[in-house]
């Protein structure tokens, strides 16, 4: 039987998924802001063809950046224990 | 990853900037200190009055800052880039160097793209391009390219430091919470080096790609307008080559830096300044010969508005700063880099602060001369920056090495797994690679027995 985790261990790992959260919130708004910016531009009818070829590049890289991200920490923190 | 505690005595030298706090990290905080003042106060003023209190009028509109926002992006391919490069080639004699490159990178990108912010005179428009930016501007492909090379940067910097984390975590005694928030959760066990190893290995193959697009695309904000001298094709691999050129010569002086203070003379050693050297001789030429192509095209096609530039450069107003950039960029290295058998140290980091200051010469020859002699009807003018952008750009410079030396005081600049690794696996893992490049050791049997050599 495991000990409970102490108050310090706790804080400990509210923080880690904290920084987690972050990291997917701030890749999570950059694709978010490219999204933003196509659809302006096809709402103004701005050339939305180059919004969209120059998305179709960078969404996937800011996609596969936070596949890795999120797996990383996913996978540590819930093989790490309290640690 | 574990690593046992004879290793970690051993490796006592890289725990000690971080154990103990001499007078002269003070000394260093308090020198660069001054400096960042001096910039706040500078940028403070502009942001006051104006950028008139600057040297920038029209039409020279971009002159130190974008010359800095050129620079750092370039020096920051110091790091993500060659440490990408050297972990995928398995080029062992990189462990003690990649976190160094790594970090020049992280910190050097919040400055470089601080420029931008310092550049302009009303700097809440920023939201301008968050709300309202055109994909057609090559200035936003810039913002998403860089964008996308800070984030993974930063990753590339922090993966790898999650095991030297957890060492600090569970073996310095101060500092734990930080430490062992940072560490998320690592025990080095089989599951968690799986994952630590294959994100490592995705994010070297990510950054390359992402890397050379930065600086390709921070050569189209100059090289998409018809400007005289900046309508290049070649602009891209030229600013990428540059870059590469800047990064290495940075991460040279970095290390000679770090190795004297901390007296990591074991881990940083002459043949690392040796095979970074024999890098920065390549780049000296390929450098020269992208220089050479550039300005021989401008000249034979001698469009009259092109050679006014090209003028102002070789004999005009420019010529110090052209001449200086060519010294410092292809004579002085040619002249300490060709033999590096005896005093590799000295020499490399000789040529390498040469690079360094002749490469910010030469962002500046590119920004300014052209903008000093536009295709448009303007007056020719000649920019002298004021104490507004020498102060901005002395604080700019503190805050990169004063960000440097915090890094440095809080976690190994060499990584320790990484250094134990080379011990335990890497000596075996390169004679295993040697065997399969060489020819097999047994004897084919000779055809129908009549091909056999006799002595």
């Amino acid at each position: 039987m495991s000990a409970r985790p102490s108050e310090v261990d706790r804080r400990v790992r509210a923080l880690q998924w904290a920084i987690a959260a972050l990291a997917v919130v701030f890749i999570g708004g950059i694709v978010t802001w490219i999204a933003h910016l196509i659809r302006t531009a096809w709402r103004l009818g701005d050339v939305p063809s180059a919004s969209i070829g120059i998305s179709i590049v960078a969404i996937p890289v800011f996609l596969v950046l936070l596949g890795v991200i999120v797996s990383v920490f996913w996978g540590l923190l819930r093989d790490g224990g309290s640690r | 990853m574990a690593v046992p505690d004879a290793t970690l005595e051993r490796d006592a030298a890289l725990f000690a900037p971080i154990a103990r706090t001499g007078r002269g990290f003070y000394l260093t905080v308090a020198v660069l200190g001054l400096a960042i003042l001096w910039g706040a106060i500078a940028y403070w003023t502009q942001f006051n009055e104006g950028l008139g209190v600057t040297g920038l009028q029209q039409p020279v509109s971009w002159g130190f800052y974008v010359t800095n926002f050129v620079f750092f992006i370039g020096i920051s391919h110091a790091g993500t880039l060659i440490s990408a490069i050297l972990r995928l080639s398995r080029a062992e004699w990189r462990r003690p160097i990649t976190r160094m490159a790594e970090v020049i990178t992280v910190m050097v990108l919040f400055i470089g793209a601080g420029q931008i912010l310092v550049d302009l005179g009303r700097p809440d428009r920023l939201f301008n391009v968050i709300r309202y930016g055109r994909y057609q501007s090559p200035l936003l492909w810039d913002a998403t390219s860089i964008s996308a090379y800070l984030t993974a940067s930063m990753f590339y910097l922090y993966l790898p430091l999650i095991p030297d984390i957890a060492i600090l975590r569970d073996r310095l005694g101060k500092r734990r919470f930080l430490y062992s928030v940072l560490a998320m959760g690592w025990t080095g066990s089989a599951h968690q080096q799986k994952i630590l190893n294959r994100a490592i290995a995705i994010m070297a193959v990510l950054v390359i790609p992402i890397a050379v697009s930065v600086h390709t695309v921070v050569s189209f904000v100059f090289s998409m307008t018809i400007q005289p001298a900046w309508h290049s094709s070649i602009f891209g691999p030229y600013f990428v080559a540059g870059a590469i050129f800047s990064g290495i010569a940075a991460l040279i002086v970095a290390m000679a830096i770090v190795r004297r203070i901390y007296h990591l003379q074991a881990y940083l050693k002459p043949i690392h300044f040796r095979y970074l050297g024999h890098l920065l001789l390549v780049m000296t030429l390929l450098w020269f010969y992208l220089t050479f192509a550039e300005y021989l095209t401008g000249y034979y096609g001698n469009e009259p508005e092109e050679m006014k530039v090209f003028w102002s450069k070789f004999t005009g107003p420019f010529w110090p700063t052209f001449w200086a950039m060519l010294a410092l960029n292809f004579v002085v290295p040619m002249a300490f880099l060709v033999n590096l058998r005896n005093h590799a140290v000295g020499k490399t980091v000789v040529a390498s602060v040469a690079v360094v200051l002749g490469m910010w010469l030469e962002r500046f020859n590119i920004v300014v001369p052209t903008l000093s002699n536009p295709r448009l009807p303007f007056p020719v003018t000649h920019y002298w920056p004021t104490w507004v952008e020498w102060g901005e750009t002395a604080g700019s410079f503190g805050l990169f090495i004063l960000l440097y030396v915090l890094f440095v005081k809080f976690f190994p600049i060499i990584s320790i797994w990484e250094i134990q690794e080379g011990r335990e696996a890497g000596l075996k893992d390169v004679e295993e690679r040697l065997r399969t490049y060489l020819p097999d050791d047994t004897t084919p049997e000779p055809a129908h027995g009549r091909a056999r050599v006799t002595t």
